[in-house]
């Protein structure tokens, strides 16, 4: 469903992926695993064209999206669920969902999916006109979430959904996660819960210093030494 | 008695409702950038400049009302082209990085367009077109000028419209979302640039209206009110809260409340000193102004969910 080819995104000299490729199947749960500083959170933000690569291809279902403005790749089917949640601290739950579904001209089907979302997410529910500031981390998590389903993703890229969260609630996010997938939604996630992610992922990759290093399922490889490697990059490995 | 102070009241909330539109102009820039424009009062004074060149050129030419109509035509459109220059040249290129650059290309900005004020009518004092010559309505004991009138209409009016664009249209989501968090808005698809350069407009013409209806009132146009508008804008802005609209137009009334009461007691020189003071006192007593929904709060109140 998405190609990534040698993919090379920069901050002025500094580059942080130095050649990426990988690949998400359509209806799999695909895991991005790796240390602090490995580029994954970069690769997110390039594959949402929020920042320009300066080479490589990145195509969803064959068409390119690099070159493309985030507001395109929004309305092609990507939505990002991002990195430490940023919801609109200011804004109510409500209009936290309204602002996901911006792209959309079909206003009664928002109307709905909003409600059906709502109903999804009881939490959210019951603080729908609440500051979603105010909320615990674990309930901006659900929104930021919920924001990001409101553009009907078919691939829904989620950065560090358990960061920072108590284990019930990371428990209940993987839930959620799997329960999405199930419901056809493609799911790729940066995740540096290695242990969680998996447990719920069909296909995973391992990146370390800008590179891709490792590509395996969940089960075919020892998973300690993923997990260690995930955690601590290569260079501990003996 | 009473009488007097009801007319101190209603002259003060005249000068602050102009204030307000100046100050909902700079609360709009600063709300979506997150950046000070210094040259937003010289844009606005731009405006009004066009306006007087209009009366010194044509105005024998044009009849009155016609005149004064096209003035309000040119001051705002003026202010919103020259609000169109700053956001090009100084805002747009420097987009997430250095903002005090920004500020001091704003700053060089402001020189800019005085210069160019004054090579267009270099006199220091100039007539500008006032729409309504009509006798100040007394209303008992009270004297209410056609000019103040229009003020309010106008303030209330526009207040009401920008009200419904932000709550209730597309653009005004996309607005909101931008000023509540910009790399937020980007993960939703929203187009900083494009509304960043919209909103600059909207702020620029709103200004531009509150700039139309002081020089009304004043009927004359100086290279003081660049600095002047500026002034009244960031105190409005200030008071109520960076960032809280519904806080620049409680501040800008709250400031031509303050200013008006400080002159029918002490006169005119003090008016000036007034303003600043009440200022320093918010700022010190309240460092989020009046209406600051401060994110710190939101911050601590949701550590303390956790």
């Amino acid at each position: 469903m998405l190609e990534i080819a040698d993919i090379v995104t920069a901050y002025g000299k500094i580059e942080a992926l130095k050649g990426v490729s990988l690949s998400v199947a359509a209806g799999h749960i695909t895991c991005l695993l790796g240390p602090n500083g490995a580029g994954k959170t970069t690769l997110m933000y390039t594959i949402a064209g929020i920042l320009k690569p300066r080479r490589g291809s990145v195509r969803l279902n064959g068409t390119e999206l690099v070159g493309q403005r985030a507001d395109h790749i929004v309305s092609s089917g990507i939505a990002l669920v991002p990195e430490n949640r940023l919801v609109f601290p200011q804004m109510s739950v409500e209009e936290n969902l309204a602002a996901g579904a911006y792209l959309r001209r079909d206003t009664a089907d928002v109307a709905t999916d909003k409600e059906k979302l709502l109903a999804r997410f009881p939490v959210l529910k019951e603080r729908r006109a609440q500051a979603a500031g105010t909320l615990s981390g674990g309930e901006q998590q659900m929104l930021a979430v919920a924001r990001a389903l409101m553009s009907r993703p078919k691939l829904l890229m989620m950065d560090e959904p358990s960061m920072g969260l108590a284990p019930l609630v990371v428990a209940e996010i993987f839930r959620i996660v799997e329960e999405l997938n199930r419901d056809g939604i493609t799911i790729f996630m940066v995740e540096q819960n290695a242990h969680m992610a998996l447990k719920v992922a069909h296909k995973f990759f391992l990146m370390e210093q800008g590179k891709v290093t490792f590509a395996g399922a969940p089960g075919e490889v020892a998973q300690d030494d993923v997990i260690h490697r995930a955690y601590l990059g290569s260079m501990k490995v003996t | 008695m009473i009488a007097d102070a009801l007319q101190t009241l209603l002259n003060g909330l005249a000068a602050g409702a102009a204030y307000a539109l100046l100050g909902v102009g700079f609360t709009l820039m600063f709300g979506v950038m997150r950046r000070l424009n210094l040259s937003y009062g010289a844009t606005l004074m731009f405006g009004g400049y066009l306006g007087a060149l209009l009366m010194a050129k044509a105005g024998d030419a044009l009849p009155d009302g016609l005149l004064a109509v096209l003035a309000a035509i040119v001051t705002v459109a003026g202010a919103a082209l020259a609000g169109l220059y700053v956001e090009r040249l100084c805002f747009a290129p420097l987009r997430d990085r250095s903002g005090v650059a920004a500020m001091v290309s704003s700053f060089a900005v402001w020189m800019q367009i005085e210069a160019l004020a004054s090579l267009l009518l270099p006199r220091h004092t100039n007539p500008y077109p006032a729409p309504l010559d009509l006798a100040p309505l007394h209303l008992g004991a009270l004297t209410l000028r056609a000019e103040h009138l229009l003020t309010f209409a106008v303030a209330a009016l526009l207040a009401v419209l920008l009200h419904r664009l932000l709550s209730a249209s597309r653009f005004g989501l996309a607005l909101r979302t931008l000023s509540d968090s910009t790399a937020a808005a980007q993960t939703v698809g929203i187009d900083a640039r494009r509304i960043t350069l919209l909103a600059f407009l909207l702020a620029s013409a709103l200004g531009g209206v509150g700039a139309w209806l002081v020089l009304v009132a004043d009927q004359q146009v100086t290279p003081m009110f660049g600095m002047w508008s500026t002034a009244k804008g960031l105190i409005a802005m200030m008071l109520g809260g960076l960032g809280s609209i519904p806080g620049a137009v409680i501040g800008g009334l709250l400031l031509g409340l303050v200013e008006a009461t400080g002159q029918a007691l002490f006169g005119p020189q003090v008016r000036e000193l007034i303003a600043y003071g009440l200022l320093f006192v918010v700022l010190v007593a309240r460092p989020g102004g009046i209406f600051g929904r401060a994110t710190v709060d939101l911050d601590a109140a949701a550590r303390e969910r956790l």
